[in-house]
């Protein structure tokens, strides 16, 4: 097994200065970086290849264009580029859910869509920002099952309060209470993140 | 915090092709602006260095338009007072100069003590020579004006007629070194009492 590498904070500030400055070949090694985490997430969300791969395109062309939109001082730039492969991922899934509900596939677009998630095989650990995977899924796994449950419907379906206490069945006011609890744990767990650990 | 829970997905290795496709397309988007907003600030610095310099240019023409306007109107309001003036006597002279006939009409308004004098058909001087006008008065000639002509054109002149003690009897023309003489000393063109 590949021994994961580090990204340090001062290598992502030259790496997001390049960009800044237009070095193509910047883009091309942020893409060796941080593409199979945005491919990840919007499969994850998404579950299908080509939209995934038409997010990353997406994701590449808002970060190329707009880098200079990105304040180092207020974080890192990978959680920025993670929020915009979520936000387009969304966006996409939303989308496919008018059009599900114009064909009447609803069932069957919920049913794609109730799974959990569980770490990564451990043949993927040579890929960039490795530990960083696991320790975002060690705090997922100090929540409650209820907790954990409420955030991955909220970040990976983009559902709202109200939507999710439909799908639970649960109270509206229970749902933004367990919200709320489960991100001051994982502020809490993950506050101590700031290099991009491979 | 949570913008670190996009980790939480397992990473998929992307498809080979999928680097170079998602690259070009970045770049493609950049380029693509480069280009036009190139062009378009060149047509802005152009057009906008047009749009001073044809401000700047009208700003001068209608400065000098407003010049040229006052000045004629100035000139007209001379001519007029001495053409229509009701002190105003017109002479008309006809004289010869070089084998040429032309003439010298002169406006007298004896309320302003002021003549207006107009030569047509003057022969053009010799380099060295000049015409050299000259009031007849009763206490002898005084000079009027001094007229170097080098082309052949009419020339028009207002001209202060000696007021201190000195009645104008008539005029005189003659032809006088080009630095002009204290009294009459060349050929005489015309000379006529009133």
């Amino acid at each position: 097994m590949t021994s994961p590498k580090r990204l340090s904070q001062e290598q992502q500030r030259s790496l997001e200065r390049r960009l800044k400055a237009g070095d193509e070949r910047a883009l091309g090694e942020l893409f060796d970086l941080v593409a199979p985490w945005i491919l990840g997430l919007a499969f994850r969300i998404l579950r299908d290849e080509d939209e995934a791969e038409e997010v990353v395109g997406d994701v590449f062309v808002q970060v190329w264009r707009h880098i200079d939109q990105h304040d180092g001082g207020r974080g890192p730039i990978i959680p920025w580029i993670l929020s915009i492969a979520r936000n387009r991922s969304l966006d996409a899934l939303r989308r496919r859910r008018r059009w599900w509900r114009k064909s009447a596939h609803v069932e069957q677009a919920h049913a794609a869509e109730t799974g959990d998630i569980a770490p990564a095989a451990p043949h993927e650990a040579a890929v960039p920002g490795w530990p960083l995977h696991r320790e975002v899924h060690a705090a997922l796994a100090t929540l409650a099952e209820e907790q954990r449950r409420v955030v991955l419907l909220s970040y990976f379906e983009g559902l709202s309060h109200r939507e999710i206490a439909r799908r639970l069945h649960q109270p509206l006011g229970t749902v933004k209470t367990r919200l709320r609890m489960a991100h001051q744990k994982l502020t809490e767990g993950l506050r101590h993140l700031k290099d991009w650990v491979e | 915090m949570t913008d670190w829970l996009g980790m939480l997905a397992a990473p998929r290795t992307p498809r080979p092709e999928l680097k170079g496709r998602v690259v070009a397309r970045a770049l493609a988007r950049r380029r693509r602006w480069g280009g036009p907003l190139a062009a378009a600030a060149v047509i802005t610095l152009i057009l906008g260095g047009g749009a001073w310099w044809a401000y700047r240019t009208i700003g001068r023409l209608t400065a000098e338009r407003d010049g040229l306007v006052t000045r004629v109107q100035a000139l007209e309001d001379t001519v007029s007072t001495f053409i229509h003036g009701p002190a105003t006597r017109l002479i008309q002279i006809p004289v010869s100069t070089g084998g040429r006939v032309g003439s010298v009409t002169i406006f007298a308004d004896s309320a302003r003590h002021r003549w207006l004098v107009r030569c047509d058909g003057l022969a053009p001087n010799a380099r060295d020579q000049a015409y050299q006008l000259w009031f007849i008065t009763d206490r002898g000639m005084a000079t009027a004006a001094l007229m170097p002509m080098d082309q052949d054109q009419p020339m028009v002149m207002g001209l202060e007629m000696p007021r201190a003690n000195q009645r104008v009897m008539g005029a005189a023309m003659s032809i006088e070194p080009r630095a002009g003489s204290a009294s009459p000393s060349g050929p005489m063109v015309f000379h006529l009492l009133l």
